[in-house]
This record gives C-alpha cells, structure tokens and sequence, in this order.
C-alpha cells in the first residue's frame, strides 16, 4: 500500500493555478524528494494533502484513506515542518511544544522524553519565548513540534531554510533515524543537492505539473554542474563538443557552460586546457529546467 | 478541552483588564447617585430644561432617572457600548488571530476538525464574557445596594445587569461571522469599532427622533430599559429576534470556516 497517492489531485486558487494533475505515489519507508522552483507548486500539494486547502478536482489518500474525509486520524501519525514558521509569540517554547503534544492521542510521558531529546539533540533552549527566538531557532521549534510524537509519516516543505550547516547536519541525521525507524518522508526542496543526499526518489514539478519522476541514482548519473572557467588563451569551440555541455559561452579569457553527463567525460577534456582558475558549481533548478526539462 | 483553555489563558489577561474598567466605571457612576437624588426637585429641574431631544439621545428618562434602576440603566447605555467592544474583539480575534499570526498552520496540520477548533474557541469566548458577567454584576450589585435609599428589587436589578449578556451574545456572533467572511484581518479593533459605533449611533439618531423601528436594527434596543422597570421582564420579540441572528451568524461561521482554503504563511 502506497503512504500517499494522489490522482489527477488539481486545486484552482479562483482562477489562477495552484496544481494540475498531481498523481503520486509515495511508496512506505521511502524518502520522496519533491523538487521544483518556487511557485511551481509544491506547497499547495503538501498543503492540499495536509487539509489546510480543499482540492479542486482529483482525489488524494493517506495510510489508504481520503484525505478529504477522515481528516484528524490521518493527522495523527504526520508530522508537518512547513517552509516558514509561525509560532504564538505569547507561549514558551516549552508550552508550545506541550500544547502541540496535546493534540495527539500518544502517550504523553513518552511524547515528553522525545521533546527533551530532540531538543537537547538541536540545542534549543525550551524556557525561551518563542517571540524572542531568532528564524533558526523558531525553525528548531518547528522541527521538534513535527516530529515529537513519532509520526509515520514526515512532510517537509522547505526544511532547510534558516538553518546553520551543523543543525542540518544533525536534522538530516534525524530523519535518517526516523526513516530507519520506518517513517515515510515527503521531502520538498528547491535545493537539488539536499534532495540528491536525502531522498531515493523524486518528483520535479513545474508550472503546477509533475513533468518527471526520477530516481536518485538516475538523476547523479546525469549529474548536472555549472562550469565556470578561466583560460590563458580563448578557448575554441570544439573542444567543447562534448554530449552534454549547453548553455556554452566563450569568451576571451572565459568558459561558461551547463554539463550533464559523466564527470569524468568533462574533466578529461577540462585537462588539456590551460586554465588559470575553475569553479564547478550546483546549478539552479531553474537552469536545470531551463536547459533539459523544458524540451 | 486543549484548545478552549489555551485561549482562556491567552485572553486572561485582558479579560481581567476588562472586568475591572467596566466595574470601575460603573461603581464611579452609582457613587454618584447619592448626590444627584440629594436634591431631586432641582436636578429635575436642571434636566427637563435640557431639550427632550437631547434628554432621549442621552438616554435620560425623568420618570425613572431619580430610582436606583433608572440611574443604573442611564449610565448601563455606556455599559452596553464598551461591553459590545470587548464581546466584537472576542468573537473577531479568536478565530482571525490564527490567521494574522500565520499559526493556521501549525493548529489545523494537528488531529483536530475544524469543527472542534471552531467550537472550543468560540466557547472559550462565551466563558470569558460569562466570567466578566458575573464578576460585573457582582460588583455593581454591591455598589448599588450601599447607595440605594429606598426599596431594591433584585430581579429588576439582575434584569438590567443581564442587558449586558445579552448584547455581548449579539456582537459576539456578530464578531465571529465577519472573522470568517473578511478574508483577511490585520486589526481586530478596525472591524469591531466602526461596526459597533455604527449600531450605537444608530440607536442614538432612533431615540433623538423618535422612530421605534430602528429597535429592529440595533442589539443597543433590544431591551428598552423603561420597560424593563416598568414591568419587570424582557419583550420577548425582541429576543426571538437576537437569538434568529445569533443561530444564523454562528452556522454561517462553522459552515464558512470549515470549508475555507488557509491562507499560506509565505
């Protein structure tokens, strides 16, 4: 049985187009990566699937049941990080998480102990108002208040932001803990690479659609990078008609271009070249989509 | 239950302050009452030299202004007026501050219908006016008893006083309809002043010329205070009438806010 399946799931804001056909399928004990560029639609999934907004057309279950009947039992067993976080200024983070805690039907001893770890694992101090917190901080919260009643099923939209290296690190080790103890996770990011390290799946959408699912490996051995090189001398064209390389442009004493393909097929023929500097950089989704999707 | 006391608390503090400055006022203006009933026959002097026009717009009655309960029910106008403030803020705010807060989220991702959010924080509301109420009324009751001379009637007494209730019921549906229907609140204070100024003026241009149909329109009529001492109960159409729009306000606020998209935080 598939954690989330969605079919033909559309939402119309009005007039304007939130989704379109949205069909998933999320599979259990997965890691779904869920990439697309900002607008493209992937909160008002999540958000659809969440109940918050009501679906326009298409159909949508979770745990097998829909989404648009059995509301607070699906609930029960997500957990939610959205991309911004609001908090009641008023409230203690420790308040916050305990009324958070109040709204599941787990055992409260254990959801407390769980609250104590993770935010002892995140540093986060419980006795501070949630109005004094910085985005980061606030961000912690809503990472402790998504997971501490161990759901079954983790949806994240945007996770990262706000977030320094180190936390990341120890979030991403969090949900592969959670992942291992059999929690599915939909995994939303604008962020190519932290969905490459996280997820074995994924689905890009664009312009409200689902225009491709792909699996990780597939998508690393058509790893996409962004080259910027410097050169002694002008380099020529030829060299550079390698499958792959678009978006190419010469110039006197520069190279630019987007390569995908085999790392090792580009860096052979970088060698012959004389360079005095390189930089190989993760390109955004939007030059991704620009350059390969969109044929 | 969680729901309901965490808005208790959250509107603890201000429930407080409200009690306290409707209690004030009122105790002030009852200790007042000894000295305006010192000498009668030269204040209803005073006063029935005030056009009548005037006189109604300000609610004073001559047959009934010199009794503890017309001088009661003269000052309660402006009871009424502040106690709609606080019923509108209540029945606007605890529904709409989820979504000025941008906390929707995070409250209607949990295990809960909306159904039940709806309910325990419109019960939480009507708690907390019933807790101002009581406290309200007791005060007042205290300070009426020590100043009043002649007999006292409590019935009339907790008749006018529950006046207070009553109109709070109608601006707290009020309140909790236009929370749902207004798509997005930055200030609660904006939608709840001009709505229930524009009843009170309009219950003071009723009085000023006269025309008893405005009691249809206005909670500030509902329960004319004349009649209320002259024959100790409430004209029940005027009730119907209230309880009508409360039943239709509140449906319309369930029906509406469950099947209303949340606004995205971003």
């Amino acid at each position: 049985m598939n954690i989330i399946e969605t079919k033909k799931l559309t939402k119309y804001y009005g007039k304007y187009r939130g989704i379109i056909d949205v069909d998933l399928q999320v599979e259990k004990g997965e890691i779904y990566g869920f990439i697309g560029p900002n607008g493209a639609g992937k909160s008002t999934t999540i958000r659809t699937l969440l109940g918050l907004i009501k679906p326009t057309g298409g159909s949508a279950a979770i745990f097998g049941k829909d989404i648009t009947k059995v509301g607070p039992e699906i609930k029960e067993e997500i957990g939610y990080l959205p991309s911004e976080v609001f908090y009641y200024d008023d409230m203690r983070v420790i308040d916050l998480l305990k009324y958070s805690a109040s709204f599941y039907k787990k055992d409260k001893k254990q959801i407390e102990k769980r609250i104590q770890e993770l935010s002892g694992l995140l540093d986060l101090d419980l006795k501070k108002k949630i109005d004094d917190l910085s985005y980061g901080n606030k961000k912690k919260v809503g990472i402790v208040q998504g997971l501490l009643h161990e759901p079954k099923l983790i949806i994240l939209d945007e996770p990262t932001g706000g977030l320094d290296p180190l936390i990341q690190q120890k979030f991403f080790n969090l949900l592969r803990e959670e992942n291992a103890r059999g929690a599915t996770i939909l995994f939303s990011s604008h962020i190519l690479s932290e969905v490459q390290k996280m997820c074995s799946r994924v689905a890009i959408i664009k312009e409200g659609k689902i225009i491709k699912i792909e699996k990780i490996s597939d998508l690393i051995e058509n790893n996409t990078k962004r080259f910027a090189l410097e050169t002694v001398k002008k380099a020529d064209k030829k060299d550079f008609q390698i499958k792959g390389v678009d978006d190419l442009v010469i110039t006197d004493h520069s190279v630019t271009f987007l390569y995908r393909g085999k790392i090792n097929d580009i860096t052979r023929e970088i060698a012959k070249l004389d360079l005095t500097n390189i930089s190989i950089e993760e390109p955004d989704l939007e030059e991704i989509f620009l350059h390969y999707y969109q044929r | 239950m969680n729901i309901f006391w965490r808005e208790i608390k959250a509107y603890r503090k201000s429930t407080i302050i409200w009690m306290l400055a409707l209690s004030a006022i009122t105790i002030l203006f009852l200790l007042l009452y000894p000295a305006f009933t010192k000498d009668v026959e030269s204040t209803r002097k005073l006063l029935s030299g005030i056009p009548a026009a005037y006189r109604n717009a300000l609610g004073i009655s001559l047959e009934n202004f010199f009794t503890i309960f017309g001088f009661y029910a003269y000052l309660f106008t402006f009871v009424l007026l502040a106690g709609a403030v606080q019923a509108m803020n209540l029945g606007v705010g605890i529904i709409s501050k989820e979504d000025a807060g941008k906390t929707s989220d995070f409250l209607l991702s949990k295990p809960v219908t909306r159904t039940k959010v709806m309910a325990s924080k419109l019960s939480a509301a009507l708690a907390i006016l019933i807790i101002t109420n009581i406290f309200f009324t007791v005060a007042s009751l205290i300070a009426a008893k020590a100043v009043s001379t002649g007999s006292f009637s409590l019935k009339k007494f907790l008749l006018i006083s529950l006046v207070l209730f009553l109109v709070q019921l109608f601006f707290w549906a009020l309140g909790a309809a236009l929370s749902v229907i207004i798509p997005k609140i930055k200030s609660v204070i904006a939608v709840t002043l001009p709505a229930v100024f524009a009843f009170f003026i309009i219950s003071t241009i009723g009085a000023v010329i006269g025309n008893d149909n405005v009691r249809y329109i206005t909670p500030f009529k509902f329960y004319d205070f004349a009649y209320i001492i002259a024959h100790n109960t409430y004209e029940w159409k005027f009730m119907i009438i209230e309880a009508i729009f409360i039943i239709i306000a509140i449906t319309a606020s369930f029906i509406i806010y469950i099947k209303k998209d949340v606004r995205a935080a971003s």
